[in-house]
């Protein structure tokens, strides 16, 4: 199967070559250079930087990669990330382009997880228990936090699971709270984005609602 | 009573990570109590049962446990108290409800216990789709996540059912072989493997003796803690059920 594969793209590849020599003909590897530069070209650069991104690719880098062929501006780049998201899915590709961690990255669509389930045979790595995901929120809702005060409102011990967090790399030390004994304070890292998908801290849900409020809001019964 | 399983019997090291909170929150929505309002008698009667539950069952209980016991007495004291009649606070603030900081901090938990379920949602969405080259990360799909899972008082709460119903050994019997928590995680394996599903009350023989039933508790409480089963409801408050971990 992966020989028809190749036959079928070496076959392919010289008509491809031949389509971009016709504008190109003086020029040995094709460049982005101001004829080349189309929006199509544009795209298709900014599809391969996605393609090779470790991590969430940002604008700013994007800019930065195509700088000597392509001026161009950070909300430029976000009209042709919007381009590419937007033809992924009206081409029903596997895959999507989201928006996470402050950047963008290809993404299989949810609907093939049980075949890449089935491709990946690595270990299920644990999932995050109901108490450790408390203990992520009220980090995330209260950062930068000190542990004492994470403590104050689950009223129970939180090393282990903090531990847990930081190991995981979901939470990391912000710095120290200047306050007697200078406690560390500890805020959600880029993976915790990850993790949950989110463009940004101020995403979370109901994050208004939590960030300090007076939970009664004059509404005690009290007799 | 928990002197039918001694340390060197066997111990259960379950790490319990809820807290007096917790079971407080659990309490309330069992009984569907209004939070703002709660009956403070009712509650720490019932809350002092589940810790009398744990002293003998020898879990780990947090210190923070008892603290809220006697936090939970000295509210239930002051409430008995006309409010003209309660000690002064330092303070020149109207007279105040004795339950007002503790229903704060439970409105307050309560809120975050909800986002967390917010951000399970946000997980479960984001563990069904891949990167590239992606390292070190939740391979658990949505489909095979498990079914809400039970906390340690939905399991307590099983066990004192159990327990209840179960008749005092008569004393010639506590006298003969002491029951190994170890044969008992041996059995619920085995119980396990031949039908995938089992109700947690069929872990229990009809006819078991309390020091049996103490010892069967405890060898499920162990093997969650190895990870071997797990304990889920397919509906909040439904029965609890078992299954081997993969």
């Amino acid at each position: 199967m992966d020989d028809d594969s190749r036959l079928t793209t070496e076959h392919e590849a010289p008509e491809v070559i031949e389509a971009d020599a016709v504008e190109v003909a003086d020029v040995e590897q094709p460049r982005l250079d101001d004829e080349a530069a189309t929006p199509e070209r544009v795209r298709a650069g900014v599809e391969a930087l996605l393609f090779v991104s470790k991590h969430p690719l940002t604008l700013g880098a994007v800019r930065r990669a195509l700088a000597d062929d392509v001026k161009m501006t950070e909300t430029e780049a976000a009209t042709v990330m919007e381009e590419l998201r937007i033809g992924y899915l009206r081409d029903g590709r596997g895959f999507r382009l989201v928006e996470i961690a402050g950047g963008y990255q290809l993404r299989t669509a949810s609907e093939f997880a049980p075949y890449i389930l089935k491709l990946l045979k690595e270990p299920r790595e644990e999932r995050l228990t109901q108490a450790t995901l408390e203990t992520l929120a009220i980090i995330a809702y209260r950062q930068p936090i000190v542990k004492a005060e994470i403590e104050a409102i689950r009223g129970v011990d939180v090393s282990a699971i903090l531990q847990k967090l930081l190991d995981r790399g979901l939470v990391r030390v912000a710095g120290r709270k200047e306050v007697p004994g200078r406690p560390f304070l500890y805020e959600t890292t880029r993976v915790f984005l990850e993790h949950f998908g989110l463009k940004r801290v101020e995403d979370l849900p109901h994050l208004s609602e939590l960030r300090a409020a007076d939970p009664l809001q004059g509404k005690l019964d009290l007799k | 009573m928990g002197n039918f399983l001694t340390r060197e019997n066997y111990k259960v090291e379950l790490e319990i990570f809820e807290g007096p909170l917790d079971l407080l929150l659990y309490l309330i929505r069992k009984d569907e109590l209004n939070i703002h309002d709660i009956p403070i008698s009712r509650i720490a009667e019932q809350y002092l049962e589940y810790l009398e539950l744990m002293k003998m069952l020898d879990l780990n209980i947090a210190g923070e446990f008892v603290l809220m016991a006697a936090t939970l007495m000295h509210i239930k004291s002051r409430m008995l108290l006309p409010p003209s009649e309660r000690p002064e606070s330092d303070d020149e603030e109207p007279e105040q409800d004795p339950r007002l900081d503790l229903i704060r901090q439970l409105l307050e938990y309560r809120q975050f216990k909800e986002v967390a379920q917010d951000l399970h949602t946000l997980e479960l969405e984001q563990a069904a789709t891949f990167a590239r080259n992606e390292e070190d990360r939740s391979l658990v799909a949505a489909a095979e996540r498990p079914l809400a899972e039970v906390s340690i008082f939905d399991l307590l709460d099983a066990f004192s059912e159990v327990f209840r119903r179960t008749a005092e050994a008569p004393a010639e019997e506590i006298l003969g072989d002491e029951v190994k928590v170890a044969d008992k995680m041996r059995e619920i394996r085995e119980l396990l493997q031949h039908s995938e599903v089992v109700g947690f009350l069929d872990l229990f023989r009809p006819g078991s003796t309390r020091m049996e039933v103490v010892a069967t508790f405890l060898a499920m409480l162990e093997l969650i803690r190895l990870k071997a089963i797990l304990a889920f409801q397919r509906r909040l408050f439904a029965p609890i059920e078992l299954a081997l971990i993969p």
